[in-house]
């Protein structure tokens, strides 16, 4: 489904250029559940950024489905983001000035969608991710976890294959968290949403498919779950976490 | 949800989170109504035909108007634009693309420029008979309250409306389609910093500002109409150097005087001041410039009208005047035609000796201004009892014998106190006999004396060579135009008939003088108050909008400062000091060359015409006045907004 190839970027100016990605290549196929770790500054929101189009590549192909997403028109890109990607922030990022149903079904409506069309879908959405009783307030009424679930329920909402998700427990409660990451994992398996997850806690890794640690902008190492239980995937990703603390050749 | 609800959701929230620049864009639209209204009144432009031009000129004024709005709203829409980026970068994410979230943009503004516009255009109608009272009130006319509204007055303010949203909203549109995703989502970590970093640097500009400043201000009140502009240039030049010098040099000081910093309230002051002055610099620097602008054209319309107020008054003491100089000065025409046409209580005909000596003269020296008399000039006691009974203005005690009293304009009072000489008048000798200071046609050639005049015993004024014959009179009912202009003919052909026409004739009417000064004050002073009042409302604004949007950082500040231990009372202490060093440090220097430039213009006339309540000291009191009473009213609003959202939630 995603292909990352060769990506490089870099910030700053001509005396002063910091590499923030450095050649990172990665595959993601359709169903997937990727997350993306890595200490403060290795460059993995970077990376979320440049394959969400909030960002641009300085080198490399970023292709969705063979199309390179850097070679897409005004039109295309928004037809892109409208159909294909879904987008969690680690601060919910909702409009507080409409309701959660409103937040829900805005970029279906929008996009004339009919009213019809546009409810049902929000319904059917809020039902699999349990916001249903909230769907009429407003986001100051609701709690962090609820704010978090609108903003899942809004990027698969139009029917998203890929759901990009910037520390999306970042800013809850661990009880929050866990649901939070328990309706992520349904919405993967249930629902066949692919799912890419840019993360630095070791707990809400172990919910993915395979973790990809990132360490001064290049891909350090990569753990694949497998059969393994969760438990059992969480310490490993610890490990690696600890490795990642020192050098390359402690891990290799 | 369509585009329009959204739209207009989100101008609801626009109209309440910007509460104080959607009160003065309607604020903005009633002044405009009511000003437009004014120069479409047909009740109005019937006072005289003085105020045809009336129209045209608030059209001008109009222009100028809409681009100082047009600042406005382009600044703060992109302002708005900038604090609502991640909400805009949330939009095209969702899969909207830059054309449909600028329309979205746009129409929400269109939304929020309607709503002002229908509410301005009410409240304007308000302001417009309160405008339309005091025009009447000028011209001496009743004024009696009408519910009317000018569908003219409307066009016009809502095409002034569309220019100002259009300019605008064109601009944020551009914007919008410009910026990057990226840029929308993380506009917050963008950094400001401080212009001028080097501290040499720092301080030449801050040196070269002060002084480009004193240059400009003395340029500025040079008589030149070619040298005022470089006075401006310089001035404006020096608010740029001293705000971007200013800001970053504040750091500077403290750094260097750390037992300052940290004393009282000092750190938290300052440094909340040079966090908002280092972004703001270039800014302030324009928002002075505009307050500058504002003074004086609020100064410059006290002044313009001071200076008609102040000569009318001279001139406007009697219901008719003619002063008739020339080689043989003849009354008879004008009497003629006075006793046919104009009905009259009171009348004299009387001459206007001189003494042929200049020893007041000479007393008063430089103080004198622009004399005409070759000597002192010379009224006789019963022509002068005549006049004051004219003019309304009670009767005096005869002079005790030897005596001369004076009547003089005020402004030589004092000076002619001082002169205790004797004078010859003839072969009788006269000592000083007390000063009157009413108004008696003093300021002019061909009137009772230029600035001052010797009252003398009728004997003693025989055989006095005369200097002009005049005529005062006191009307049956006030003169009017036509009356006014047939004397005024009279005048000409007596004119056209002399020799050598370098005497001349003077004719004042009370009621014709009273109307021009009335409608030049109309056409002058009302445009400029208007001019002044836009510059003000925008430029306030725009601090306050920047102040009140920092509501967010002060709260969390303040709840810090309070869990850290600080007093309640002290922290609304620090709150009042960051806010009143915020709002002074614009009107500084504003008032400092707006001030001067003011005075300067107010001396400009010949002496005694800004005497009272036209004296240039309370010209700058009044201009001062208005002007920190609007400023007075936005800051108080900004700061009990500020206070209860900070204070209180820093429990």
């Amino acid at each position: 489904m995603l292909q990352v190839q060769n990506i490089e970027k870099y910030y700053g100016s001509k005396n002063n250029v910091t590499k923030a990605l450095n050649r990172v290549s990665f595959d993601v196929a359709d169903g997937e559940f990727l997350v993306i770790m890595g200490a403060s500054g290795s460059g993995k929101t970077t990376l979320l950024n440049c394959i969400s189009t909030i960002d641009t590549v300085s080198a490399g192909k970023i292709l969705m489905d063979g199309e390179d997403v850097a070679g897409l028109s005004e039109d295309a890109l928004a037809k892109f983001r409208r159909e294909r990607l879904g987008f969690v922030f680690q601060d919910f990022n909702l409009l507080d000035t409409l309701t959660v149903e409103e937040n829900i079904g805005l970029a279906l409506s929008l996009n004339h969608a009919d009213a019809q069309t546009v409810q049902n879908r929000v319904r059917e959405v809020a039902e699999k991710l349990g916001i249903t009783e909230i769907l009429s307030k407003f986001p100051y009424q609701v709690s962090g976890g609820q704010k978090q679930r609108t903003a899942c329920a809004r990027a698969i909402v139009a029917g998203q294959s890929l759901l990009l998700a910037d520390e999306p427990t970042g800013a809850l409660d661990s009880k929050a968290s866990k649901n939070l990451l328990e309706i992520i994992s349904t919405m993967n398996r249930d629902m066949r949403t692919t799912i890419l997850m840019v993360t630095h806690d070791a707990y809400s890794a172990s919910y993915a498919g395979r973790v990809l640690f990132l360490k001064d902008g290049r891909v350090f190492n990569e753990l694949l779950r497998g059969d393994r239980g969760r438990s059992v995937f969480y310490h490993e990703i610890l490990d690696v976490l600890a490795a990642l603390g020192g050098d390359v050749s402690d891990v290799l | 949800m369509t585009y329009f609800k959204l739209s207009m959701r989100n101008a609801g929230r626009q109209a309440r989170d910007y509460l104080v620049y959607f009160v003065t864009m309607v604020l903005a639209a009633a002044l405009i109504f009511a000003f437009n209204a004014l120069a479409v009144s047909g009740e109005v432009l019937a006072l005289t035909e003085i105020l045809e031009n009336f129209s045209l000129i608030i059209v001008l004024a109009s222009v100028a108007v809409v681009c100082v709005f047009g600042w406005l709203a382009a600044y703060s829409t992109r302002f708005m634009l900038s604090r609502r980026s991640r909400e805009l970068g949330i939009y095209l994410l969702s899969g909207l693309t830059g054309r449909q979230v600028a329309r979205l943009f746009f129409l929400e503004n269109l939304a929020v420029g309607a709503v002002a516009l229908v509410l301005g255009a009410g409240l304007g109608g308000l302001l417009y008979q309160v405008m339309r009272a005091i025009v009447m009130a000028m011209f001496a006319q009743p004024y009696r309250f009408a519910l009317e509204f000018s569908l003219a007055a409307l066009g016009r303010t809502a095409l002034c409306f569309a220019l100002i949203y259009l300019f605008a909203l064109g601009r944020s549109r551009r914007h919008i389609r410009r910026m990057k995703i990226y840029d929308l989502i993380y506009f917050e970590r963008q950094n400001e910093g401080a212009i001028l970093q080097k501290g040499k640097t720092r301080r030449l500009v801050f040196g070269m500002s002060l002084v480009l400043g004193a240059v400009g201000t003395c340029l500025l009140m040079r008589k030149s109409l070619y040298i005022a502009p470089a006075g401006a240039f310089c001035a404006i030049l020096a608010l740029f150097g001293f705000f971007l010098s200013f800001a970053s040099g504040v750091p500077a000081f403290f750094e260097r005087r750390p037992a300052r910093k940290y004393r009282g309230q000092t750190l938290l002051v300052f440094r909340g001041l040079t966090a908002k002055l280092a972004s703001m610099g270039v800014l302030m620097a324009v928002l002075s410039i505009v307050f500058t602008a504002t003074l004086i054209s609020e100064g410059s319309s006290s002044v313009l009208y001071g200076i008609m107020k102040g000569r009318t008054a001279e001139a406007t003491c009697f219901d008719l005047y003619i002063g008739i100089e020339g080689e043989t000065p003849d009354p008879g025409p004008y009497l003629t035609y006075i006793g046919k046409n104009i009905p009259v209580e009171q009348e004299r005909p009387y001459p206007v000796y001189l003494t042929g000596k200049t020893q007041v003269q000479d007393h008063l020296g430089k103080m004198y201004y622009n004399y005409s008399c070759d000597s002192d000039p010379v009224l006789c006691w019963s022509d002068y009892a005549a006049l004051r009974a004219i003019a309304g203005y009670p009767a005096v005690e005869p002079p005790g014998p030897g005596q001369f009293p004076i009547h003089s304009m005020t402004y030589l009072e004092e000076a002619l106190r001082d002169y205790q000489g004797t004078i010859l008048v003839g072969e009788t000798a006269l000592t000083p006999g007390g000063i009157y200071t009413e108004h008696l046609s003093q300021s002019y050639g061909t009137a009772n004396g230029r600035g001052y005049i010797l009252v003398v015993p009728d004997q003693a004024a025989e055989g006095l060579p005369v200097h002009h014959i005049a005529y005062a009179a006191k009307t049956a009912r006030p003169v009017t135009t036509a009356q006014y202009e047939a004397v005024a003919d009279l005048a000409r052909a007596e004119r056209d008939r002399q020799e050598d026409p370098s005497g001349y004739v003077f004719v004042l009417s009370k009621a014709y003088e009273e109307t021009e000064v009335a409608a030049q004050a109309v056409v002058g002073c009302f445009p400029l108050y208007y001019l002044a009042l836009a510059l003000m409302m925008t430029a306030v604004t725009i601090l306050t909008i920047r102040q009140l949007s920092e509501t967010e950082h002060y709260r969390s500040q303040f709840a810090l400062l309070r869990k850290l231990g600080m007093d309640r009372r002290e922290m609304a202490r620090t709150l009042g000091r960051q806010f009143a060093l915020y709002y002074t440090l614009p009107t500084v220097p504003a008032v400092l060359i707006a001030g001067s430039f003011i005075v300067h213009l107010a001396m400009m006339p010949e002496p005694g015409v800004m005497v009272g309540w036209n004296s240039p000291a309370v010209i700058v009191m009044i201009s001062l006045g208005a002007f920190f009473l609007i400023y007075a009213i936005y800051i108080l609003l900004a700061y009990i907004s500020l206070k209860r959202n900070v204070l209180a939630s820093a429990r």
